[in-house]
């Protein structure tokens, strides 16, 4: 019965259908979490003693800053099944999941960016947590160029799928050495004190929000994915019959 | 120096390139003595179907079998000449048929001298004209233990002379007992082959 | 003659054909150390403080220079399609044509940074760790340059989107040397560090060529 259900997953046709309906759910999911959790964030969350009202961007900026990496995890678990059952799916949610989360990551880059200035006084500090986020924009821009220099669309997706294998193999390696770089050049005063438990009232909003921002997350990678269906099976006799009927 | 002689066999080959169908379910038994040659058009896939038999593509679907063995197993016992030189511009003739074969000079001059190119040992590839260039890459065809010969387009600038070596050589080679798959657009008249015909897939 | 001789001896001849190659990357290493007093000032405190940082950095560019031509000549040619006929693994060959690669291109580019080092005011141990440093590190860099050549072999007008695909990779090496050198300069011990800087080339040479072996079979695949 898995296997069924697995071969399914192999019809473009399937996916763009049943991944229309999931789009449409994850997309629902995402909005009234985003809502309730950023409302209740932003507006009911007590202040914090030390960095006032600024703190409140952690329900934008741990969010996306999980789904930055998720995404890379994601991609990679892609790239196996691209290898391992050669499935053309796989190579779409590559494609699909390197934009998407290399929007994440800028977006984290940016959220922290904005919040490093009324806590630490500066756009930038080359915080372990910050370097290694650069660089994980680095790599998925190395993926993304990848694939839009080669021609050959079967060929660029295994590609890609080789560059995220190596990537992810490295990405512990550089996330440790970045850390280790970190506690050598720089004391640790400019590190957030860490504090022991946050109160109910700030982390479960916090929580409504990661929650909110994973189905984001999906109704992204899903609608980025059938548009790429779409895309490559252009010369299908389906794609003109649902395209006829849109 | 010829490999055992041994059967070459492909079956249920089908290739989908750029969203178009090359060919479906493409089967052939090739005894040891065989010589096939495989025509088409203009981008019927017969290029695809060399570069897949000789095991440097991969068919969507089927297999490839060489004396019963996956054909990715015994790689080292084809030689395929593709249409790119196959041989480094910047060295000379005698380095890269050294780099290929493993022979040493005495072989290699004669597998030249059969090609006409003894006097260009010494000269480097991009110091020949096409032709010599072509030649230069033929002249394994005189120096090769393998047993399956895989030739894309070998006819393709050649003089009328050179072309009835050539022949010369395949006949010799498939009379040993080895097998020679072809493509060409010129129908060779000395030589008698199967014909296995691309491009009617619809 | 084994497949092995003939690869290197191949290799070689193809270095003696075009000596320049080695010599433009020291000759591009020398120009940017110049240029470095000139851009800061001619104080040689500074310039020893931050000269082995330059350094690292300006040899790492240095050798990105003659990747992408690491395999493009023999793809383009025909050649690398070849090796697929060969009695061996392809990530074997490959290996060996980068140990061929580093011994006769990047050494040399490291055995000039003393040169540089000098004009920066780096002197004792710590020009002896730079130089460490580098041919301890180098096997791991040449194998990712080699893997960001490969997987850009499809692409015609590449010639540096291999190099800012690999470039991420490079960071822990970096950060392992810097530690190094940070050491050698306040005296202390430097082994462990060194030993684990050692270790990530160890295994970048014995699994990165599997990657590159399969990232050129892929273009051969594709190309026609």
């Amino acid at each position: 019965m898995s296997w069924r259900w697995f071969h399914q997953w192999g019809s473009p046709r399937w996916f763009y259908e049943r991944a229309g309906r999931w789009q449409w759910v994850s997309g629902w999911i995402a909005l009234i979490l985003l809502v309730v959790g950023t409302l209740w964030g932003l507006g009911f969350a007590p202040v914090d003693y030390q960095q006032g009202h600024s703190y409140r961007i952690i329900y934008l900026h741990v969010p996306v800053a999980f789904l930055a990496q998720a995404m890379y995890a994601a991609m990679a678990v892609c790239a196996v099944v691209l290898f391992v059952w050669k499935m053309k799916l796989a190579d779409v949610g590559i494609q699909a999941l390197a934009v998407v989360g290399l929007a994440f990551t800028v977006l984290s880059l940016v959220s922290g960016a904005i919040w490093g200035k009324p806590t630490w006084g500066t756009y930038w500090v080359w915080d372990a947590r910050l370097t290694s986020m650069l660089i994980l924009a680095f790599l998925y821009m190395g993926i993304i160029g990848l694939r839009a220099a080669i021609a050959d669309p079967d060929q660029a997706g295994k590609a890609c799928a080789i560059l995220v294998l190596v990537g992810v193999v490295n990405l512990p390696i550089i996330k440790y050495s970045v850390e280790w770089w970190n506690t050598l050049h720089q004391p640790a005063s400019l590190k957030l004190t860490e504090k022991p438990a946050m109160p109910a009232s700030m982390w479960v909003p916090l929580l409504v929000n990661i929650v909110g921002y994973y189905a984001a997350a999906f109704y992204l990678v899903f609608a980025s994915m059938r548009a790429l269906v779409l895309e490559r099976e252009r010369r299908a006799s389906w794609v003109k019959e649902v395209v006829g009927r849109a | 120096m010829q490999n055992k002689p041994s059967a070459f066999e492909f079956q249920g080959l089908t290739c989908e390139r750029d969203d178009r169908l090359l060919f479906k379910n493409l089967s052939r038994v090739l005894e040891p003595g065989a010589l096939l040659r495989v025509a088409g058009p203009n981008g019927a896939g017969k290029t695809t179907l060399l570069r897949i038999l000789s095991g440097l593509y991969e068919a969507d679907s089927g297999t490839i079998t060489m004396a019963g063995d996956p054909v990715s197993e015994s790689r080292h016992r084809i030689l395929y000449l593709g249409h790119k030189p196959q041989v480094a511009r910047d060295l000379s003739v005698f380095d890269n048929l050294q780099f290929l074969t493993g022979l040493g000079f005495d072989p290699l001059q004669s597998a030249l001298k059969a090609v006409g190119l003894q006097h260009y040992h010494d000269s480097l590839v991009r110091e020949l004209s096409q032709g010599q260039g072509r030649r230069c890459a033929l002249a394994r065809l005189w120096c090769s233990d393998a047993s399956l010969w895989i030739l894309d387009e070998p006819y393709t600038a050649l003089d009328v002379h050179m072309v009835q070596v050539l022949d010369q050589r395949i006949n010799a080679h498939v009379s040993q007992g080895g097998i020679c798959i072809f493509t060409t657009h010129q129908p060779p008249h000395d030589l008698s082959f199967d014909t296995l015909e691309l491009g009617r897939v619809h | 003659m084994s497949i092995e001789r003939r690869l290197i001896a191949r290799e070689i001849r193809l270095l003696l054909s075009r000596p320049g190659d080695v010599v433009k990357p020291m000759w591009f290493l020398m120009l940017v150390i110049s240029m470095v007093p000139m851009a800061l000032a001619p104080d040689s405190d500074l310039l020893s403080e931050i000269g082995s940082a330059m350094i690292w950095v300006a040899t790492l560019l240095a050798l990105l220079l003659n990747t992408d031509h690491l395999f493009r000549d023999d793809f383009n040619d025909g050649v690398l399609e070849q090796w697929l006929f060969f009695d061996r693994p392809l990530a074997w060959l490959v290996a060996l044509k980068l140990v061929t690669h580093w011994l006769f291109y990047v050494v040399p580019l490291i055995l000039i940074t003393p040169v540089a080092g000098l004009m920066l005011s780096i002197t004792g141990n710590v020009l002896g760790a730079l130089l460490v440093t580098l041919m301890v590190a180098t096997p791991a860099l040449t194998c990712f340059t080699a893997l960001g050549a490969a997987l850009t072999l499809g692409s015609s007008r590449s010639g540096m989107l291999g190099v800012l695909v690999m470039m991420p990779l490079f960071v822990p090496v970096v950060i392992l040397a810097a530690g190094v050198l940070i050491r050698a300069t306040d005296g202390s011990e430097v082994l462990p560090l060194l030993a684990l800087l050692g270790a990530f080339s160890v295994a970048s040479a014995c699994l990165v060529p599997l990657a590159v072996a399969a990232a050129l079979r892929l273009n051969i695949g594709g190309s026609s």
